[in-house]
């Protein structure tokens, strides 16, 4: 039967020109679809990554459900995301849609219009396929970055979250906050392009700027790990019970990073003569992967100068620096990328430090400053070394005023939602896990186990504001006695009753 | 262009098939309420199993004495926790 088949291929007569207009057009969209498939695939490491990162930041007693919370967030934010998060992206670039299903309407990119209904969870884009080989990846590649602003806020909630809590969270920002964000400055259509030239090529705002601004809300509201903070609001380190783990999740974190890169561009050969970036501006490949590798280059030197060494915020400065460069990621040179990401990687340390020194505000992995601190300072660049760069189809120049614009609609458009949405989770008492829970260890509670049978259970330490080693039962039982058994209450403002 | 092989005849023929009915059909519709409906339920579900789980372990260790203040050596099932008024 295949030698019979093969045979008769091989005596087919000459193909005619249309033929091979035809399968050059398939091809060109297979292409397009093996490779968003494949980012897809590396971007997964992310999300591998962001759960061995939290967990090595996590202590013992904590580290499965530290690491639950990463894997359920691809449990709820997928079927969120699926009914109702890409249609956000698909309607609302023009902020509410203008023509209904047929928008958006964008003078320049007539290719798109229509794209709201194609974004309908019954709509022929979203389901099997064989006319379609370019919908279901670039959805698919978009999920993952919704994933990412989860795993994002994740860190830095742990060890006194509550996992439902943390999933409710997850479906706004993932599904909701994010995506509208994305639908107004990171598209070829959206308001923020097409009226203000705004640039956020490979998302330093759009994906971790404004999951940093959601989380900070949520911080707010969540509070501090029970001793934390001295009676005199100085804080303490609490140390993760495996900073190799930790190192290793960001490591994983790096390479995947890639994929992300790289989902970021556009690639349709029979539509496009090239590499596009998500503005349908031209770039290259070639040109983001050297930002991203000279930023990770430029973050580490920039957070080991600035942490004096410190492992962790070295790794995070390498992540920091990245992120302060993908904004513009497709215009840098790389000499460009790797000062400013040495810049991004310092003020990651700094503001990391003053988020948990001054504002007293306690982020277990520095993700408000990593993220959310660098992803607005990667728009700020921008508008400082790419002003007047053509963006978009309409060619808006980019400026410091349009990319001013952006910030001013994102940080509200974040820190609202987030700030909101966990205040009428702790007033309805399902924020936080119950003091006495957090003290003992959420992984007794919600898993009924110690996840390290085989080794011995040592006595638990934490680092005191001046440097001293101590034991911390004693520690944290009086803080607990202090903040009259309820994590919320300010610490040294109340007695047990 | 492949004769020998009518991937283009199978295509039409398999092209809008979907389990339970194609693009804006009743089946779809029908299949995506009961998507949502599923997806609104986990999430329900999610809060009210954790909520059972952590009051019941709450109330075991309020019950225990494990956290009560008393100048004595009080072993907990992760910590051992000294304690002095």
């Amino acid at each position: 039967m295949i030698s019979s088949l093969f045979s008769s291929w091989l005596a087919q007569a000459a193909p005619t020109a249309d033929e091979l207009q035809g399968q050059v057009t398939l091809d060109s969209q297979i292409l397009t679809e093996q490779f968003y498939f494949w980012t897809v695939v590396i971007m997964w490491l992310i999300h591998a990554g962001f759960m061995a990162y939290e967990a090595g930041a996590a202590r013992r007693k904590n580290v499965m459900s530290t690491a639950m919370k990463n894997i359920l967030t691809i449990a709820v934010v997928t079927p969120t995301f699926y009914y109702f998060g890409w249609y956000i992206y698909g309607c609302f670039e023009e902020g509410w849609p203008k023509d209904g299903h047929g928008s958006p309407t964008v003078e320049g990119l007539e290719v798109l219009a229509g794209f709201c209904q194609n974004t309908a969870p019954w709509a022929a884009q979203m389901g099997p396929n064989l006319q379609d080989h370019v919908s279901a990846v670039f959805f698919l590649a978009f999920l993952l970055f919704s994933w990412t602003t989860a795993s994002i806020m994740s860190g830095a909630l742990i060890e006194r979250v509550r996992l439902s809590a943390y999933l409710i969270l997850a479906v706004v920002l993932g599904s909701g906050v994010w995506i509208m964000d994305a639908a107004w400055g990171w598209s070829g259509g959206g308001w923020l392009v097409t009226r203000f030239g705004f640039h956020d090529a490979i998302a330093s705002l759009v994906v971790h700027g404004v999951a940093g601004a959601f989380t900070l809300g949520v911080l707010l509201n969540l509070g501090p790990r029970i001793g934390k903070y001295t009676v005199d609001g100085a804080a303490r380190t609490i140390r993760g019970h495996n900073t190799h783990l930790t190192l290793l999740g960001l490591m994983l974190i790096f390479t995947g990073f890639y994929g992300f890169y790289a989902a970021c561009l556009v690639i349709q050969s029979t539509v496009f003569p090239g590499w596009l970036n998500i503005y349908f501006s031209p770039t290259t490949l070639g040109a983001i992967a050297f930002v991203i590798t000279f930023g990770f280059a430029g973050g580490f030197t920039g957070g080991w100068f600035a942490s004096k060494g410190d492992p962790f915020w070295t790794l995070s400065g390498g992540l920091a620096g990245v992120i302060s460069v993908s904004a513009g990621a497709d215009v840098y040179h790389p000499s460009l990328a790797y000062l400013l990401s040495i810049s991004g990687g310092m003020l990651a340390v700094y503001a990391g430090t003053y988020i948990e020194k001054k504002l007293r505000i306690d982020d277990a992995v520095g993700a408000v400053a990593v993220h959310g601190v660098c992803g607005f300072y990667g728009v700020f660049l921008v508008g400082v070394f790419a002003g007047g760069y053509p963006t978009g189809v309409n060619n808006v120049e980019t400026s410091f005023g349009g990319q001013l614009m952006g910030m001013l609609a994102f940080l509200p458009l974040a820190f609202i939602p987030g700030y909101v949405v966990s205040w009428i989770l702790k007033k309805l008492n399902l924020l936080r896990v119950p003091a006495e829970v957090e003290l003992e260890g959420l992984d007794l509670a919600e898993f009924g186990q110690d996840f390290f049978p085989e080794f011995e259970r040592v006595p638990e330490t934490v680092i005191e504001p001046d440097g001293r080693e101590v034991d911390a039962a004693p520690v944290l039982l009086d803080a607990y006695w202090q903040t009259n058994g309820r994590a919320e209450t300010p610490v040294g403002t109340g007695e047990r009753s | 262009m492949f004769d020998a092989f009518p991937f283009d005849e199978w295509s039409e023929d398999i092209a809008e098939f979907w389990t339970f009915g194609g693009e804006g059909s009743t089946g779809t519709y029908i299949m995506t309420a009961l998507g949502v409906a599923a997806m609104l339920i986990s999430l329900i579900g999610f809060v009210w199993l954790e909520q059972k789980k952590l009051r019941r372990q709450t109330e075991m260790l309020r019950a225990s004495g494990a956290l009560e203040r008393p100048a004595v050596v009080v072993t907990t099932t992760t910590t051992t926790i000294i304690t002095s008024d």
